[in-house]
């Protein structure tokens, strides 16, 4: 017999991730829309019910009174199964309404890893995978997020890209849509109204051409609607941005389930592996004001019992004092929690949070990144062991006892020594601990250390590096792993090279990946991002059976002069920029914060975009 | 003062587990701004307590839980407050206020009422067929899943009165169980052994519990809330 939906909920793990029906949910009928967004998340619902972007885009478009927004998650492993089994298709969690029936499908793309889920959830929702293959009736399928950044190996899926900050731009392509859709205007016609928006990016009205040797030559616009360069988008009065205060409350517990006020976007350290750092410049703040507002709002409307405060370097915020002050003194009454950054919290805020908030003892979390100061310097990462050994001594004198520490192996310039760094850190780390007397600090000292494999992204200074090579990597994970071994409070752990591999490909991939994309979930690849999902060995298969070399990807250096397949896309921070910081990364130069001046990153040619700079 | 409230867990969240639906009841009291009681420290939570977890995956018509506050509150003010912040998937139907001494809901809890709709189709008339017989059984060993593997358990004991109606959509089994120190009879066990006795095969059905009962002092059965609105 075939079961529908409600019947394979019983036969399901966590059947609350498919069913809908919380606080704030949009409840408008489907029906009754002029245009419908199915806004998909390609990870599953507690993934996705943490993410803010969706909360804001999603509140933004619900918040329209023509328009209706509906979420979509991807199922996990057992619902696909019964669901492909028992021809049950993918559906919005608010009105149950197959993905094919929407207007728009839209993606967020948060990592790479994701982009099978992608390919599973259109496949799923009965929209054809393959963009050339979707009719007049189909759904407009378009993708933003930071990802998009280099939309090229998902172009052959994927309609529209939008880029940059999305609050306005995802209304201007909504209402475009809306308009061909009362028009009857064709797909066709449609997609060219879209090219002609700013930050809007039409991938097939381009094409690519590939040198001799492989490397990547040119992308030229194939019709007179598309610009050879498109600009990201910028939310430049970000005070008065829409915060979301009313956003879907999951009954069951998210990753991140409370509160995320996001009190800036952008950051100004430039740390040259992060991409974030560079794409979302420049930094905005909001005001304490707005942010005491919006936190009420959201205390009201959700009924969460914890805060938090979100952005890319939060103990950045030129005012997190009296921020914190302001939030605890409102928060007080309503028994509402506040977890601060640990760093730079100054003594008086400290003191007011002991007495009257929750203070997390448990999760002290750094990022030195690298293990020696050189190589800090070589990636701009300005935390000196000083920094680290005075925060560190403060924290365990104030009773954490449990500290961990984000490194990344195989970053540009790495040398053994380097390496053996990490090791020494966590060593410093435990000394900073012992040096307390006894009666000052908490026992059971924990230190944690974990290394990321360096991935080089789009748009950072570190995009034309190559990734190591797995037998590097693997003999660096060995050699860092047996440093460890004589410590007795400190554990080092490591990411899987094999994931950060083909993470790599797909950072710095072009057009042709595309097809290896859709090999490997042909071949049965999805939800990479979970380890015990993830399958090396049909990645392999799906470049070998493509004609493809991951180590064209992932471990060449690219030349200066090389073209690069995400040319056409202007993030605002420009190409002679991030040359000149990889240069300087090389001779070990540090570049300063660019509030303590501007660095000319690019961004200061664009009239009224950074206050820092202007 | 103490606040019973009545409410329906309805179809569309039947899957919340019981530690979900209870953090949901506590956030929609935050909103509310009704003058509930929070636990001391630094996790303040709002203190409240369930009569008896439902099973998942069963629709609670009458769910009852036990709210103490800080102030009074006119009963039909609280449910009005409350529904007003709650999802259209859960709803308040009534609210008892209760004195302090009344005893936890947890402990008046004897038994409960089930309704098992079984939509019309073959393995629904077969599974009706049986109904009598089943119930004309003096035991039926069933094997309840635990942690540890499966148990053999007799099921027979928990059903003390049953009966079957039927109408266009289907079928409804009214099913009285008890509950008590020993342990509870979830009615999706009760359908899976039916379904076993009478060779039928899994069709479209859904769970209701339909009341949380107590006993009086007579040893008869009442309905929780019927119970405290006596008092």
């Amino acid at each position: 017999m075939a079961y529908d939906f409600e019947a394979l909920l019983s036969l399901v793990e966590k059947p609350a991730r498919y069913t809908g029906g919380e606080t704030n949910a949009n409840v408008k009928p489907f029906s009754q829309a002029q245009v419908t967004f199915a806004f998909c998340f390609p990870d599953t619902y507690e993934v996705a019910m943490s993410h803010l972007g969706m909360k804001i885009l999603y509140g933004i478009l619900n918040d329209l009174p023509y328009a209706l927004c509906e979420r979509v998650c991807m199922p996990w492993v057992d619902m696909l199964a019964l669901m492909r089994e028992n021809g049950v298709p993918l559906c919005s969690l608010e009105s149950r309404t197959p993905l094919r029936r929407f207007d728009i499908v839209g993606f967020t793309l948060q990592y790479e890893m994701s982009y099978t889920n992608i390919l599973e959830m259109l496949d799923l929702g009965g929209v054809a995978v393959w963009a050339e293959r979707r009719g007049d009736d189909d759904p407009v399928v378009v993708a933003g997020g930071p990802c998009a950044f280099n939309p090229e190996p998902l172009c052959p899926f994927i309609d529209a890209f939008m880029l940059g900050d999305g609050e306005d731009v995802i209304v201007e392509l909504t209402d475009i849509v809306n308009e061909c859709k009362q028009q009857g205007a064709s797909r066709v016609e449609c997609l060219r109204r879209l090219a002609g928006l700013p930050g809007v990016y039409v991938p097939r009205f381009y094409q690519d051409a590939y040198h001799q040797d492989g490397t990547f030559k040119s992308l030229t616009p194939t019709d007179a609607c598309a610009p050879g360069r498109v600009l990201r988008r910028f939310v430049t009065d970000f005070d008065a941005a829409y915060a979301p205060t009313s956003p879907p409350v999951p009954y069951m517990q998210a990753v991140f389930d409370r509160i995320m006020l996001e009190i800036m976007r952008g950051c100004t350290r430039g740390c040259r592996f992060c991409q974030a750092g560079m794409i979302y410049r420049p930094v905005r703040e909001r005001s304490v004001d707005t942010l005491v507002r919006l936190a009420l709002e959201s205390v009201k409307h959700t009924g969460y019992e914890e805060i938090s405060l979100s952005s890319l370097s939060s103990s950045d915020y030129s005012c997190l004092p009296e921020l914190a002050r302001r939030l605890t003194d409102a928060l007080k009454d309503k028994r509402v929690s506040l977890s601060l950054p640990s760093l730079r919290v100054d003594k008086f805020v400290q003191d007011t949070l002991t007495q009257t908030q929750r203070v997390k003892k448990s999760s002290l979390t750094f990022a030195p990144e690298a293990g020696s100061q050189r190589l800090r310097d070589v990636i701009n990462k300005n935390v000196t062991e000083e920094d680290l050994v005075k925060t560190l001594t403060h924290a365990f004198s104030n009773g954490w006892n449990a500290v961990k520490l984000y490194f990344m192996i195989g970053l540009p310039t790495e040398t053994d020594e380097d390496l053996a760094g990490i090791a020494r850190l966590a060593q410093t780390a435990a000394g900073a601990y012992y040096a307390l007397p006894k009666d000052k600090r908490v026992k059971g000292l924990r230190i944690t250390c974990s290394a990321a494999v360096f991935v080089p992204k789009p748009f950072t200074p570190f995009q034309w590096c190559a990734q190591d090579d797995p037998q590097t990597v693997q003999r660096k994970q060995k050699l860092v792993r047996s440093l460890f071994d004589p410590l007795k409070t400190a554990h080092f752990h490591y990411h899987d090279f094999a994931l950060s591999r083909v993470e790599a490909c797909f950072a710095v991939g072009d057009r042709r990946l595309g097809r290896v994309l859709y090999r490997a979930w042909e071949l049965g690849c999805r939800l990479d991002g979970w380890s015990d999902c993830f399958r090396y060995d049909l990645w392999e298969k799906a470049f070998a059976d493509c004609g493809m070399d991951m180590s064209f990807y992932a471990n060449r250096v690219r030349d200066p002069e090389e073209a690069l397949p995400w040319d056409h896309i202007d993030a605002g921070v420009d190409k002679a920029f991030l040359r000149r910081e990889y240069e300087r990364a090389l001779q070990g130069k540090t570049t300063r914060d660019c509030r303590q001046g501007c660095n000319a990153c690019g961004l200061q040619k664009l009239k009224g975009v950074c206050r820092i700079c202007e | 003062m103490r606040m019973m409230v009545v409410f329906e867990k309805g179809a569309q969240v039947r899957w919340i587990g019981h530690l979900d639906l209870m953090r949901a009841m506590q956030r929609a009291l935050r909103r509310s701004g009704l003058p509930v009681e929070y636990s001391n420290g630094f996790h303040p939570h709002i203190r409240l307590s369930f009569a008896s977890p439902l099973s998942v995956g069963v629709v609670g018509l009458r769910e009852l839980m036990d709210v103490p506050l800080e102030t009074c509150v006119e009963a039909d003010r609280f449910a009005g407050e409350l529904n007003a912040v709650l999802p259209d998937c859960l709803r308040v139907s009534r609210c008892l206020p209760l004195t302090d001494d009344f005893p936890s809901l947890m402990s008046l809890v004897a038994g409960a009422d089930y309704r098992i709709r079984l939509f019309s189709g073959p393995e629904a008339d077969r599974a009706a067929e049986a109904f009598d017989g089943f119930m004309s059984l003096a035991h039926y060993q069933a094997n309840r899943r635990t942690k540890s593997g499966e148990a053999p358990c007799d099921i027979r004991p928990f059903v003390v009165g049953g009966s079957i109606a039927s109408g266009e959509w289907g079928y409804d089994i009214s099913l009285r169980t008890l509950q008590t120190a020993a342990g509870a009879l979830k009615p999706s066990l009760w359908l899976q052994c039916l379904r076993e006795y009478a060779q039928a095969g899994e069709e479209k059905a859904l769970l209701y519990r339909c009341a949380i009962l107590s006993r009086q002092s007579d040893g008869t059965f009442v309905a929780m809330e019927d119970l405290a609105h006596a008092l």
